[in-house]
């Protein structure tokens, strides 16, 4: 190294040291950039559960593994089209939180992981049935189920008793007569049958499936909308919407019965654990009449809706080992317990180690989420996930046959429309 | 030879200047041009393209596509809401359009003449074009809550009705509470536009025209409004695109409920695309869009190019 009149042999010394420097750190600073992983959630309706995640889980796995992960929030609604972009592009977060069906849409990119569900279940006490049906796809585990988001009845027991009910009624039958009452005094009910994302499915599926009726076979291909059964679901629909509820339940999407319910324009509707959360926070006095059941039984049992929170590990994360092992380690009890707790089972539990979980003692009447979970279902069942499935929620098939209904046009009618329509997007 | 010869050809041809190049107007002018076509090829070509080649293809979120030619079209001309769809938009559109041109027009005029606070007014005008949709939408939202809106408390008030209206639970109603808050937004765009034309219109024409025995509406029909034809066609035009493939408004106050009474080509399109994974289906539907557009501004555009008597 010829040195130039300007240097000194000092100058030289330094550069040596800089250089021996920067070689000794280099490696570990590369080794951090790789060693960071991102989750992405949608905010919850909890914000601590978020909270949560960002202050103490994300710090503690910082701490113990020297991984930094981040947690991107999008907004309510916005998941889907996000992880659609991060799939169609192979890049973005590493993780994301998803719903439904989606395990068997993004099948080819997600990361099997059928080996920590499998560890989580022993750990665990065991998974529930229902954890199953949304996220395995040809026999393994594309995702790791969370919580279930439940929706059940929200109800006013004090509107209740006046009308004569001290329980919430057993069958549907005996809900419409409570609604005509409720109605009569000035209470009438609130069921969203517009094209929200949740509030709609969540009862009008379990209704149709309470009275025999299904859109598909179990096999997946015959269409079996047109039945007795599917005419008498709908006749009863009518019937509990003309008689018990507002006109206006047809347009709501998922604000609106939350909004009604809060400020006291109905007395009953169907929804999450958000209503008793919200009125405990903003109108405790209220919070004291308001109780949740699960659905009314039908004429062939009761039904819910599975509306399911997993994780899943996209196949274009940088280190798949270190993204299995945090979701190993997030699912472990002393991290899933907490995050559980904090949201009080607004995120009912897969697992059979939470049965009894203090997080039920510390809020009694979430209980029926609980109990519900054995008899959820996913928008299609009973025919295994497929295309077609996110192709009928999405196009309002079961909504819409019900809703044009109340709207008035023939019970034969809508449900061929319905038939119509299903057999076009099952290719049948 | 060469020698003697070399110096000459420098001289008549001298040595290549890029500065003198790029001033050669055939050159300049080209280079002025390749920015925005670049700039219109990459955002506007492009994914219009791609957007025809998704929509021959039966292709899920996630997994590659199959080419099935037209069979997204032709699933999708079987498909009963589509055609609800294409009415319910042309619908909206014509309806919307038509009354933002009269409503435009009228503010327009209004606006031109001379009163205290012109100016302020004027701006005020521009506020529901100037506030973000979806903003604005929440707000409507409230509105057209029979529970909390401002209009079934004074029906109720009044005791006329009692709740009052639903404005977007009843199928027509819903239609109709979509268009009055299309109208609302795109007001200003119609009566700001309108009144820089008739800024343009020379006083001494009306001054000529009322010489000429016209009376008021004598100066509107024939001097106004011949005058404004060019603008109010301009407008339209932009107006009926916009309203045609209008998704924000429709995608918070109802997402195309109740029983896809408001449902347009853009929220169909989008739930098909994103809620479905269907891309070629959802292209498909987008892309229908495309022909009736297209004629009408085609129609528009022939209409104005047409020698005027």
């Amino acid at each position: 190294m010829a040195l130039s009149s300007r240097q000194s042999r000092r100058d030289v010394l330094k550069l040596t040291a800089y250089s021996t420097a920067g070689a000794l750190f280099a490696p570990s600073i590369a080794r951090a950039q790789t060693k960071s992983l991102t989750m992405m959630h949608e905010s919850s309706f909890v914000p601590p559960y978020d909270a949560f995640f960002k202050n103490k889980l994300a710090t503690a796995y910082e701490k113990a593994k020297g991984i930094k992960v981040n947690y991107e929030v999008v907004s309510v609604g916005s998941l889907l089209t996000r992880v659609t972009t991060a799939a169609e592009n192979s890049s973005g977060p590493d993780m994301t939180a998803i719903g439904f069906n989606w395990a068997f849409l993004f099948d080819d990119k997600f990361l099997d992981v059928t080996d920590i569900a499998a560890e989580i279940g022993k750990e665990s006490g065991g998974w529930y049935e229902s954890a199953q049906e949304s996220v395995v796809v040809n026999g393994k585990w594309k995702a790791i189920p969370f919580g279930n988001i439940g929706q059940l009845m929200n109800w006013r027991t004090d509107w209740f008793k006046q009308a004569g009910y001290e329980k919430f009624p057993d069958t549907w039958d005996e809900l419409l007569e409570a609604g005509i009452k409720l109605k009569k005094a000035g209470h009438p009910f609130g069921f969203e049958l517009g094209h929200g994302f949740g509030d709609n499915h969540g009862w009008l599926y379990p209704l149709l499936w309470s009275y025999g009726a299904r859109e598909v076979e179990p096999d997946g291909k015959t269409i079996v909308i047109d039945s007795d059964e599917t005419a008498r679901a709908v006749d009863y629909c009518r019937r509990l919407y003309k008689e018990t509820m507002l006109e206006d339940c047809l347009g709501w999407t998922d604000v609106n019965n939350n909004k009604a319910f809060l400020s006291e324009q109905i007395s009953c509707t169907n929804n999450a654990e958000s209503i008793l959360w919200a009125a405990k926070k903003d109108f405790p006095d209220m919070a004291k009449v308001i109780d949740q059941s699960e659905n009314p039984k039908g004429p062939k049992g009761r039904f819910h809706m599975l509306n399911p929170l997993c994780h899943s590990i996209f196949t274009h994360t940088k280190d798949q080992k270190a993204a299995k092992d945090f979701l190993r380690w997030l699912m472990a009890p002393p991290q899933a317990g907490p995050w559980l707790d904090i949201a009080v089972t607004y995120y009912q539990p897969f697992l059979h180690a939470y049965d009894d979980a203090p997080m039920w003692k510390v809020e009694p009447r979430n209980l029926p989420y609980r109990d519900a979970l054995k008899t959820s279902h996913l928008p299609g069942w009973p025919a295994p996930l497929s295309r077609a499935q996110s192709e009928s929620v999405a196009k309002f098939v079961v909504v819409d046959m019900f809703a044009k209904a109340c709207a008035g046009k023939s019970t034969k009618d809508v449900i061929a429309d319905a038939a119509a329509q299903l057999k076009q997007i099952y290719r049948a | 030879m060469t020698a003697v010869l070399a110096p000459a050809l420098t001289r008549r041809r001298p040595p290549f200047s890029f500065g003198r190049w790029v001033e050669r107007e055939g050159v300049f002018s080209w280079l002025m041009v390749a920015l925005p076509v670049a700039f219109l090829v990459a955002l506007v070509g492009y994914p219009f393209f791609y957007g025809i080649w998704i929509s021959l293809q039966d292709r899920p979120v996630a997994k590659p596509g199959e080419f099935v030619g037209l069979d997204n079209f032709i699933r999708a001309w079987h498909d009963p809401v589509f055609r609800q769809v294409a009415v319910n938009t042309i619908f909206y559109t014509a309806a919307a359009t038509l009354l933002k041109m009269v409503g435009g027009l009228g503010l327009a005029l209004v606006m031109n003449q001379d009163f205290r606070f012109k100016n302020l007014t004027r701006a005020l005008l521009l506020l529901p074009f100037i506030v973000p949709t979806v903003l604005s939408t929440i707000a409507w939202q409230w509105i057209l809550d029979p529970a909390f809106s401002v209009v079934n408390w004074v029906l109720k008030a009044a005791d006329i009705a009692d709740p009052g209206p639903s404005w977007l639970g009843n199928p027509h109603l819903a239609m109709f509470s979509l268009i009055i808050v299309n109208v609302w937004r795109g007001l200003p765009f119609y009566a700001i536009t309108l009144l820089a034309g008739l800024q343009t219109i020379p006083p001494d024409l009306y001054e000529a025209a009322t010489i000429d025995g016209a009376g008021r509406w004598g100066r509107f029909r024939y001097v106004t409004l011949p005058l404004l034809m060019p603008i109010i066609f301009i407008v339209t035009m932009f107006s009926v695109i916009f309203t045609f493939a209008d998704f924000q408004l429709i995608y918070v106050l109802t997402r195309g409920g109740p029983a896809n009474a408001t449902h347009v080509f853009a929220t169909y399109a989008f739930d098909i695309a994103m809620g479905a994974g269907q891309f070629g289906q959802g292209a498909a539907i987008a892309l229908s869009m495309v022909p009736p557009l297209a004629l009408i501004i085609l129609a528009m555009a022939i209409y104005m190019r047409a020698p005027k008597s």
